[in-house]
């Protein structure tokens, strides 16, 4: 693993809305969800294990996902997670100062 | 992102149920991150790796999961809860392996918490809540007394007040009842209770008009009276009872908790306003005003409106006033001023105690302090495992604190005997003081002060021990690297200690000494063998001056008759018994002018045989005897201080002196000695510069009625309690409605005027006392912690070859630098804050230097004791040991 940056590097809370994005097409588990952010970012944004389990148990703590039990790829126990409703309205809103935070240090970036 | 208050409460809700389920789910948390691992393995043997080779890869690359767990973990955990808990319990632990320590502690401040609780209740419910009237802070107390005259008066002509009055009440006979009794009454105006704002609980308040004559046979009982008297009958109301031998219908009850102008009023009768009356309406019967200031108006307009019409009324008098009279009236709030006068003492007591909570803490802070210091390398050991700075400050603080809050609730329990203790210092008619008691209020602020002192107390320790050199304590494990400024903190503590126990102890030396002195002050009388009894027909009953007369001719008869009884007399009034029977009197030679007014003489009317009896002095002249009869000329006795006062330098004897508007002059025959007729302090108020006696066939009231009640007085060598039985039975036979009181020994009444004053002292004496145990207490821990601090010292002296003495001197000196710091801080304090005690001392200066000097002795012979034990045990170090050891 080289130096890359990981989300909580970037912005607090950046790692909660990316694995809320996520989870926003359906129920996945833990290494799918870091897979996936990989896959998503071309590499750029490598979850590390060790914080990627504690964000999930933050999520669960908040009620924003819920956690199940089912079958993984092969064929093990692997936990699920999915989107709640309080998970998708928070991610709603989470994007959407996301956005305003990114269009405000663009900006910044941009004229100052 | 800030989660809703939703989210919050939820997150709450979850973290409850982890708790119950804290194994499945660490279980499945373990079991989760190990697919996801077993998923990396098969990833990697995807990618071309040996089995091996890839589940070693997975192993790397899963980094520090067992870190990320814990984080999970706590993640679901109340964190700060758990780790309260668990300082808490390291807490008890350690208490309970320091028992002397953990005891010491929680009693000094139980002590000190118990003191506070108490007073807080009382200063509370006296001096901060309001009184429990309708809006009573525009109830005002109008200075001075006024005839009832003025009450129309004032009720017309004031535009800013709505004015009552009300007497401070005076003793009522209740008959028709069963046996006859006395009933403590006040009479008021027909305006008092709407002016109070106080609703009664059954019945109504007077009407207007009902302070009328041919209207006033009105009664309003108290809800106590009710009760004990008339076993809470719901008919009463409408009944007519007897009261001084005039009918009266009960027309209502006040509720529970009402007394006004103070807690011992059972009954509200209406104050007479009978112009026709010119004795009652000018002369006797003088009352203080209670007003409520009116919408729109202020206090200031009051006190400037109640000037204007004191001056005003005055002209009105028929007969001439001083010129002064009243002139310096004014409002002032009520509540201030039924409080005024414990007002001082429950501030002197407050601040003692408060001293005691500040001596307390200190104490329990340099026992800390200390304790801190030998626990340097326990604290550097968790320094060195990675606790944080504040983490140590937390678990030292919550030591603190929990010894403060152990403390705290022993002390409410103390508090609650230490309040009754504290109630019998204040005067029983004081409103409210029955009903103080120590609420959820009060234990809240109690809950608050013990947090509040346990952060006090303990912040400066655990800054201490949370300084610490690292390596230095480890490697040594050495009690001997220590801050010096820590220790100095200490000593100033200790210091502080010493001089606030001074002062406490100067206070209760001068408060003793003034108990001595009064205790033998020439009182002028024997009190020995002489029981008294009250008997007090109507006054109504001695219209006829010759009905009263016989009366009393015929219980002396029998009084005499009594086996055992050597002498018996009667006398309108006894000393100290609280009475002030005085009389405007015109004396010859001093013609009375509107500076110089009728004076107010003290005035006994008493049989012959009295003075002999009470074993008063005759200095000149002859006492009364049986040939002054009730038809012969008018004879009194005065006291040398009187015939000092309007006879100077000359002979008393043949002098005259009348009643105010008394037509014949009497004769003074004799001077007999003077007696401390008011209180033991003072033997007549201010305003009555002198006292006489009249015989009492010949004695008259203001309003030139003989007296009726009298006190009867046998002295003997029989048994008081029989003798007492037998005399009131004797009053009784005489006439059954004639109510028979205060059975006493004379000797009882006399103790019993400065037994409030003697529980003051008892009071300030245990302050005292819990103050120098503290004291001797810091002391001893400061000089045998200094003793253990330098062990290795002593033992190297000893080893150079210093004696035993000088090793008990140096540590002797140690105890006393400390306990002459503070004894001089304290008498300096002392100096400053004993004036206050100014009107509670008798015959000793706030200043004697007796007292300073023995408490100043005393503090120090307590530092030496305090001392010896350390003093001892380091003369006992034996080089060899400790010089190995360390």
């Amino acid at each position: 693993m080289g130096k890359r940056p990981t989300p909580s590097e970037l912005l607090p809370g950046t790692l909660d809305l990316l694995i809320l994005r996520t989870l926003a097409p359906g129920p996945m588990h833990g290494y799918g969800i870091a897979h996936r952010l990989q896959q998503v970012s071309d590499d750029v944004l490598q979850v590390g294990e060790s914080s990627l389990y504690p964000a999930l148990q933050r999520l669960l703590l908040n009620g924003w996902v819920k956690a199940e039990w089912g079958a993984s790829e092969n064929n093990r126990r692997a936990r699920y997670y999915t989107l709640t409703a309080a998970g998708r309205k928070q991610l709603v809103s989470e994007r959407e100062e996301f956005t305003r935070m990114i269009g405000a240090i663009q900006k910044v970036l941009d004229t100052a | 992102m800030t989660p809703s208050v939703q989210t919050r409460l939820d997150r709450v809700w979850r973290r409850v149920v982890f708790r119950w389920r804290r194994t499945q789910l660490n279980r499945e948390l373990a079991e989760e991150i190990e697919s996801h691992r077993l998923l990396k393995e098969a990833e990697n043997s995807r990618a071309g790796l040996s089995p091996q080779a890839a589940r070693e890869l997975s192993n790397r690359q899963m980094g520090n999961i067992e870190m990320a767990k814990e984080d999970c973990r706590d993640m679901w955990s109340f964190l700060r809860v758990e780790r309260l808990v668990h300082d808490l319990r390291f807490a008890a632990r350690l208490f309970g392996r320091n028992p002397g320590f953990t005891v010491i502690a929680v009693l000094s401040l139980a002590i000190g918490i118990g003191g506070n609780a108490a007073m807080f209740t009382l200063v509370d419910k006296l001096l901060v809540r309001p009184l429990p009237y309708f809006e009573p802070d525009r109830l005002v107390r109008v200075t001075g007394i006024y005839p009832r005259a003025a009450v129309p008066f004032f009720q017309q002509q004031s535009r800013t007040m709505d004015v009552a009055a009300v007497s401070a009440g005076s003793e009522y006979n209740l008959t028709g009842q069963g046996e006859a009794v006395r009933i403590f009454g006040a009479a008021a105006s027909a305006n008092l209770f709407s002016v109070l704002g106080a609703p009664v609980a059954q019945g109504r308040a007077f009407e207007p008009g009902e302070d009328s004559p041919g209207r006033d046979s009105v009664i309003i009982i108290s809800d106590a009276l009710w009760k004990n008297k008339f076993g809470c009958d719901p008919s009463i109301l409408g009944r007519v009872i007897t009261v001084n031998g005039m009918n009266r219908q009960i027309v209502g009850i006040m509720p529970p908790g009402f007394g006004f102008p103070s807690s011992k009023v059972e009954a509200w009768l209406p104050l007479r306003l009978d112009p026709s009356n010119f004795i009652e309406y000018w002369g006797s019967g003088w009352v203080p005003f209670v007003s409520r200031i009116r919408l729109g108006a202020n206090v200031q307009q009051a006190q400037a409106e109640i000037r204007a019409l004191v001056a005003q009324f005055k002209r009105t008098f028929p007969y001439p006033m001083a010129r002064d009279w009243n002139a310096n009236a004014t409002a002032i709030p009520l509540q201030e001023d039924l409080m005024g006068d414990i007002r001082g003492t429950l501030l002197i007591l407050f601040s003692s105690v408060g001293m005691v909570l500040l001596i307390a803490c200190t104490n329990v802070a340099s026992l800390l302090l200390s304790r801190a210091t030998t626990r340097r390398k326990e604290i550097a050991l968790r320094v060195a495992l990675g606790a944080g700075r504040l983490r140590i400050v937390r678990q030292l603080l919550t030591e603190s604190v929990l010894l403060a809050l152990i403390g705290g609730g022993l002390g409410i329990l103390l508090g609650m005997s230490a309040l009754s203790i504290f109630k019998s210092v204040l005067p029983s008619s004081t409103p409210g003081l029955a009903a103080a008691a120590i609420d959820w209020r009060v234990a809240g602020t109690i809950a608050a002060l013990a947090l509040l002192t346990g952060l006090a107390f303990g912040i400066a320790p655990a800054l201490s021990a949370s300084q610490i050199d690292l390596a230095g304590s480890i490697r040594t494990g050495s009690q001997r690297s220590i801050t010096s400024a820590w220790t100095r903190l200490r000593s100033c503590l200790i210091t502080a200690e010493v001089a606030l126990t001074v002062v406490l102890v100067v206070s209760a030396g001068l408060l003793m000494r003034s108990l001595y002195t009064l205790s033998e002050v020439r009182l002028g009388f024997r009190p020995e063998q002489i029981l008294t009894v009250r008997i007090s027909p109507n006054q109504s009953s001695c219209t006829e001056r010759a009905a009263c007369i016989a009366l009393y001719g015929r219980i002396l008869d029998s009084a005499r008759g009594i086996a055992g009884v050597d002498e018996a007399a009667i006398a309108n009034t006894l000393p100290l018994d609280a009475e002030q029977p005085y009389l405007a009197v015109e004396i010859e030679g001093h013609p009375k002018s509107a500076d110089y007014p009728a004076p107010l003489l003290w005035s006994g009317a008493v049989s012959p045989g009295y003075v002999r009896m009470m074993g008063i002095p005759l200095l000149a002249g002859r006492e009364f005897t049986e040939a002054d009869g009730s038809k012969s000329a008018g004879v009194l006795l005065i006291t040398p201080s009187t015939a000092r006062i309007f006879w100077p330098g000359e002979n008393p004897i043949g002098k005259h002196i009348k009643r105010a508007g008394e037509a014949q002059w009497r004769t003074v025959v004799g001077v007999v000695g003077d007696v401390r007729q008011y209180s033991l302090a003072k033997g007549r108020p201010d305003w009555v510069p002198g006292a006489m006696y009249m015989p009492y066939v010949q004695s008259a009231r203001e309003d030139g009625q003989i007296y009726a009640a009298m006190t009867l007085l046998v002295k003997g060598r029989a048994d008081s309690g029989r003798l007492g039985h037998e005399i009131r039975s004797l009053a009784e036979e005489q006439d059954p409605n004639v109510p028979v009181s205060q059975v006493q020994p004379l000797e009882d009444v006399v103790s019993g005027s400065i037994s409030d004053f003697r529980s003051t002292i008892r009071v300030f004496l245990s302050f005292a006392g819990a103050a120098i145990l503290l004291a001797a207490i810091g002391i001893y821990g400061l000089v045998s912690y200094w003793v253990t601090q330098r062990t290795f010292e002593i033992g190297v002296r000893v080893a150079m070859g210093a004696t035993r003495q000088r090793i008990v001197s140096i540590v002797l000196a140690q105890g006393l630098r400390v306990a002459v710091y503070g004894a001089g801080a304290g008498i300096v304090a002392a100096l400053a804050v004993t004036r206050f005690l100014g009107s509670l001392l008798y015959g000793v200066t706030a200043t004697d230097p007796v007292t300073f000097v023995a408490v100043t002795a005393l503090v120090l012979a307590v530092t030496v004791t305090a001392t010896a034990f350390p003093a001892w045990r380091a003369a006992r170090i034996d080089p060899v040991t400790w010089l190995r050891v360390d």
